[in-house]
């Protein structure tokens, strides 16, 4: 795909990521205001926003995090502008305060928010099911499987979002955010971007005692009613019908359970549910009526599960329900066509063509001794430097480290397993706070510039406040790099910006009352780890800076200014085989040769230097950019 | 299935595996074939595993390919090949770049051991594991050739030619170079067309007589 593809006038048939797809769902229904924080399987939908933001007449607002993300769409909602917000599962953790009342107050202009779960936790601290919110907070919610259908459904959701004037809730899951396909878009008609005049009405979006009353008894009306338009939605369909086993399937779910029938070569009934809250409850009841085996196949929680149960009751209630209460399929992990095919096959009595057991059994065997690949900071990395500069300066000092959010979150992998606790976004300082009570040892706190200022914040200005005893630690990389190198509130902007004013982060240290600052380079492995020792033995509270810009985004910039990435590399004849760089900096780029030497990769080497530092013999040295 | 295609692309972050899939995709656009991807691009860093699920035919729904039942393995680093094993029908093809990046942790396994590149987790013996299952299995030196072709960075595009060959392979070999002209730097075009017609030489000269290849 191409970013001409999603900003093209006219029609296309065109290959694109689901989250491309998306955004060009909300430009086709011609959006205004676009406010995210970046999180995975998401960030394409905020990157693609920010390029063409500009260019669609657009408000782009990369915020401080999902909370304000989500405010700053529900105020140009309020005022009567179209808004979309996207979030990863545990974005909507944060965000949910507002989310709750906001589906009270409800909205003027379409408001919609995408919203992804991570089966697998491959790119997340938790499996989260973020489906129980849509009912929590009586906020609809559509849940698409593919490209196609996300582009169709964020559309529909901004029309839907204005006729009841509700938030609208698109659901999805890394196979379904990260899934390319052939797409057809529609013609794109844009309007100019125009201000609109508050029309003040009491109490209108104000949610306290007798406003919040009222608008929970108009919530469970607005309820009912996108019930039944739901019940005849375009979006929850039945495919083959008829037979008496059959199949109740959203999301990646559904294009498993179709394959797996394909796979088993049986035409069976299947319900593809797209709206999921409030469900099409005739609908479902409809269609198990008539069956007596029933198989929902829905990724992590029994959310459809338990609700079809509680709709057989009446509907049919010798209904025998195959899913995760009777052992078939799992709450853990993503699915695929094979898992759901063994299900199947265990209702039918039949075989799957393949024994995916033994298939697996045997690539386990030859996996046997296989070396694992850990996610590991990229050749340059300052993260790299800043840890082996902590501990450096620790060396002898029993310490316990509360870690945080971001790229530094690999820190207690293989190989450095360095650091003890990891909960969400901004947490360190609020854990550190507890250790420091508790334990006898020292307690340092380490978090990123974006996820501090995402919500490290209150725990700072707590930490002062409390004269908290610990030191934190902020690794300054100037972007939020783990998600794609995007801008945060401190990032400068490479073009020199004008439309966002950074932050300062010792200003805003200094602000929030920090008197012990430190700040070091995090590639200055010789006298960073002075300096961060005399702050450790400090009493009280402080906090050490380490600054250097994400390798990744340095390199970026490198290249657009037709600087050279030189690379280092090992003089053979001083390389004593200590193997500082291999044992204590774990860098892609340096490997073992033939030798028994250390070699580094001139194609991998960032140039950084950090391991002709760290090298007791000084064996490394800069090729000089000849190459 | 019949008339159907799934193959893995895999390797390590940052050897532009997404181009990779994108110059398919927008090949099978341009041709009317139906195409899904699954990808994985998690966490931006490089040099962790990346893989994306390949499927193309009318009837593909599923974004993973089914245990068992992939057509092609095309890989961008030899020991991530193995990695994907169980996704690999029994005869089907494996297109791997000889190239090995060692994992972070696997170098100090090494160093502690006190030794040296030999005692490196073995290429040989992913290439032997395959041998159980199927005889179609090439090894590339796409860097080697990427750099004859003029840019180091094309090795990608080095293993689309060699899985262009394939008769099997539904997108056809035309599209495939329009495709690369359109989705690579303008200044890198003609670097990227010599990689996939030299990637393809090589796949010919090994599989022609043992697979049905295109142009026979």
């Amino acid at each position: 795909m191409s970013l001409a593809d999603v900003t093209a006038d006219e029609p296309r048939r065109a290959f694109m990521l689901c989250n491309e797809a998306i955004v060009r769902g909300a430009l086709e229904a011609d959006v205004k205001v676009y406010a995210g924080y970046p999180g995975s399987p998401t960030s394409e939908i905020l990157d693609t926003f920010y390029e063409i933001g500009e260019k669609m007449g657009m408000r782009v607002n990369i915020s401080a995090n999902e909370k304000v993300a989500i405010e700053t769409i529900a105020g140009a909602a309020m005022a009567g502008l179209r808004g979309i917000t996207s979030m990863k599962s545990v974005g909507l953790n944060v965000a949910s305060d507002s989310f709750f009342s906001l589906g009270y107050t409800g909205v003027k202009g379409g408001c919609v928010l995408v919203v992804a779960d991570d089966p697998h936790a491959h790119s997340s601290q938790s499996e989260q099911d973020g489906r129980s919110f849509a009912p929590a907070a009586y906020i609809p919610m559509l849940e698409p499987s593919d490209p196609t259908e996300a582009l169709t459904m964020v559309k529909y959701a901004f029309d839907l979002s204005e006729r009841h004037g509700v938030p609208v809730m698109i659901r999805t899951v890394t196979r379904v955010n990260h899934q390319s396909g052939i797409v057809q878009t529609n013609k794109l008609e844009r309007t100019a971007f125009a201000k609109v005049k508050w029309s003040h009405e009491p109490t209108r979006f104000v949610t306290v005692a007798d406003s919040a009353r009222r608008f929970k008894a108009n919530m469970l009306e607005r309820t009912k009613r996108i019930s039944e338009e739901f019940e005849g939605s375009q979006f929850n369909t039945v495919e083959n019908p008829g037979g008496d086993i059959g199949i109740i399937a959203c999301s990646a779910g559904y294009n498993y359970a179709v394959e797996a029938c394909r796979i088993l070569g049986s035409k069976m009934p299947i319900l593809k549910l797209g709206t999921t809250f409030p469900l099409p409850k005739k609908k479902i009841a409809d269609f198990i009526r008539p069956l007596k085996k029933v198989v929902v196949v829905e990724e992590l929680s029994p959310y459809l599960e338990l609700r079809v149960t509680a709709i057989a009751k009446d509907s049919n209630p010798s209904l025998s329900i195959i899913g995760k209460e009777s052992g078939h399929l799992s709450e853990m992990l993503e699915y695929n066509a094979d898992i759901v095919a063994t299900a199947l096959a265990a209702v039918l009595g039949k075989r799957t063509p393949v024994d995916y057991g033994k298939v697996l059994a045997r690539a386990n065997e030859l996996k046997q001794g296989m070396p694992v690949r850990p996610p590991t900071f990229c050749p340059g990395c300052p993260h790299r430097g800043t840890l082996a500069s902590m501990r450096k300066a620790l060396r002898g000092i029993k310490h316990v480290v509360s870690t945080d959010i971001g790229c530094y979150s690999m820190s207690p992998l293989e190989p450095l397993k360095y650091g003890d606790s990891l909960l969400s976004m901004g947490a360190s300082l609020g854990v550190a706070a507890g250790m420091q009570y508790a334990l006898e040892e020292p307690v340092i706190a380490m978090i990123g510039d974006s996820t501090f200022y995402h919500a490290g914040l209150p725990g700072l200005a707590n930490a002062v406040n409390h004269k908290c005893n610990f030191k934190l630690i902020i690794l300054d990389n100037s972007v939020t790099a783990m998600t794609g190198q995007q801008p945060n509130l401190g990032t400068v902007p490479q073009d020199g910006g004008g439309v966002v004013q950074p932050l300062v982060l010792e200003e805003v240290l200094k602000g929030l009352g920090v008197t012990d600052i430190t700040v070091v380079d995090s590639y200055d492995v010789k006298e960073a780890p002075k300096k961060m020792r005399e702050s450790f033995m400090r009493p009280g509270f402080g906090v050490i800076i380490s600054r250097r810009v994400c390798a990744l985004y340095g390199d970026r910039i490198k290249r657009r200014k037709g600087e050279q990435i030189v690379p280092n590399t090992v003089q053979k004849d001083l390389c004593n085989r200590y193997f500082a760089c291999i044992r204590d900096f774990h860098c892609p780029a340096i490997s073992v040769d033939e030798d028994g030497q250390a070699h580094i990769s001139r194609d991998l080497c960032d140039g950084c230097m950090v391991c002709s530092k760290l090298c007791p013999v000084t064996a490394i040295k800069s090729t000089g950019g000849s190459a | 299935m019949s008339g159907e295609f799934s193959a893995i692309l895999c390797g390590v972050g940052g050897q532009g595996l997404v181009l990779l899939s994108n110059v398919i995709g927008n090949a099978c656009a341009s041709t009317g074939l139906r195409i899904i991807t699954g990808e994985q691009h998690g966490l931006s860093q490089r040099h962790g595993s990346v893989s994306i699920h390949v499927r193309i035919g009318p009837d593909v729904r599923s974004p993973l390919i089914p245990v068992g039942s992939g057509d092609a393995i095309i890989s961008l680093e030899a020991i991530e090949t193995l990695r994907y094993f169980e996704y690999l029908k029994e005869g089907g093809v494996v297109l791997m770049n000889s190239m090995v990046v060692h994992p972070v942790t696997d170098s100090k396994a090494v160093v502690e051991r006190k030794g040296k590149a030999a005692m490196y987790f073995d290429r040989g013996s992913v290439e032997a594991g395959f041998r159980q299952i199927t005889q179609n299995v090439l090894s590339i030196d796409a860097s080697e050739i990427a750099n004859r072709a003029g840019n180091a960075l094309t090795e990608n595009i080095v293993l689309l030619g060699a899985l262009s060959v394939l008769q099997e392979f539904p997108v056809q070999t035309d599209a495939l170079r329009q495709s690369i002209e359109k989705m690579v730097p303008p200044k890198a075009k003609e670097a990227n067309l010599k990689a996939f017609d030299l990637g393809a030489e090589a796949s010919h000269r090994r599989f022609c007589g043992a697979l049905p290849c295109k142009g026979e």
